[in-house]
């Protein structure tokens, strides 16, 4: 065999090669963004026997043990609209309607550690009060 | 034979050269920028650079700095022991750095750490190192315990009430002539003051206790309570 068709076979194979496992690369690509997500999205909402979906207590303001330079801090979350919210510590008792969904409520701190406990209380009576604990600290910054 | 075979690796040694060239070829390399940029020394700059370290290292500092609670296990000079049920914490006092407070109220008084005994409850702010806390500020305060469940049963001869949480805890509750006692008005959810007489067994109730080292058991008296009456839930 001639040393010129040795290589063009080589370079024919090489070529090959290099075009399948594009092809082949390509395909999948197209393959999974033609797929349809059979997998349920990750649950938002609790829901009832009857069906009935219910915002679950997200809080995300503040986080458990942070730390406040003020007496005072902003409690920001969602909950389940039309909800009684009740937030107690030693120093403050809070209950309001959570009307909008969202809320941002104001709260104060006392010197120190804040054992906080929040309690949603849902609209919907056969769905249960939804509770989070946490403790923030308000360290002056002048001590 | 041997020839084709060199001749052809040689050929996809070239190949591969060329390729990872490219890639390469993308990514200018630092001492390349740096090398062509002029190094002018100016105060300013210097300045900002220091401010820049500085705010570095306070974020730093702050992340780094944690609060811990709990019961003084036990305190020998510079060290100290804290029980957070069951999870115990080594705090650390610096002499030069280190200051602690008794809280009274609303108020505090400076002490010495020297003042604090075993069974106190301490609040701890500094930063971690070695799972230590290099104590920055120490306060001493009370221990309390907010919960909240369904009154389960009334006393009216011992004015005590027991309250089932929703992680299935049962409380007995003092309620004595000290403790706060309010009711939330279903109308227009205000609280209202109330004495011992308004409770009933399936109301909701908030409350407030004091902890303390030596407890035990569940039984504690009510420093405040806030009962959501059960006309509430079935309004």
């Amino acid at each position: 065999m001639k040393k010129e068709t040795i290589t063009a076979i080589f370079f024919g194979l090489l070529f090959g090669a290099i075009l399948a496992v594009f092809i082949s690369l390509k395909s999948k690509d197209i393959e999974l963004s033609k797929n349809k997500v059979i997998a349920p999205p990750k649950e938002k909402s609790l829901t009832n026997l009857n069906g009935l979906e219910m915002q679950p207590l997200e809080i995300s303001e503040p986080a458990n043990n942070a730390i406040f330079e003020k007496d005072i801090i902003r409690f920001k979350g969602t909950a389940a609209k039309d909800s009684l919210i009740v937030i107690q510590s030693p120093i403050k008792d809070l209950a309001v309607k959570n009307t909008q969904g969202k809320f941002d409520l104001e709260f104060p701190l006392a010197l120190g550690e804040n054992s906080i406990k929040i309690v949603i209380y849902p609209q919907e009576k056969q769905f249960r009060p939804q509770e989070k604990y946490m403790k923030v600290y308000y360290i002056d910054s002048e001590l | 034979m041997k020839k084709i075979i060199a001749y052809c690796y040689s050929l996809l040694l070239l190949y591969c050269l060329l390729t990872s060239s490219f890639v390469l070829a993308q990514t200018p390399s630092l001492s390349s920028v740096a090398s062509s940029s002029p190094t002018v020394v100016v105060d300013k700059d210097i300045q900002q650079l220091k401010d820049k370290i500085a705010n570095k290292v306070s974020e730093i500092r702050k992340e780094n700095n944690k609060a811990i609670s709990g019961f003084v296990l036990n305190i020998d000079g510079n060290n100290m022991k804290l029980d957070n049920t069951g999870d115990v914490n080594q705090v650390k006092f610096d002499d030069t750095l280190t200051k602690a407070f008794k809280v009274l109220g609303t108020t505090k008084k400076e002490i010495k750490t020297n003042d604090i005994t075993k069974g106190d409850y301490a609040i701890v702010s500094g930063v971690v190192v070695d799972n230590v806390i290099t104590a920055n500020v120490v306060l001493i305060d009370e221990n309390f315990l907010v919960d909240s469940g369904k009154i389960t049963e009334i006393n009216k001869d011992t004015y005590n009430i027991k309250v089932l949480t929703s992680d299935k805890n049962t409380y007995s509750l003092d309620i004595e002539t000290g403790t706060k006692q309010y009711l939330i008005n279903i109308k227009t959810l205000v609280r209202e003051v109330i004495g011992f007489s308004k409770l009933k067994e399936g109301d909701m109730v908030h409350f407030v206790v004091k902890k303390t080292s030596e407890q035990k058991n569940n039984d504690y008296s009510g420093v405040k309570i806030l009962i959501i009456p059960q006309e509430y839930f079935i309004k």
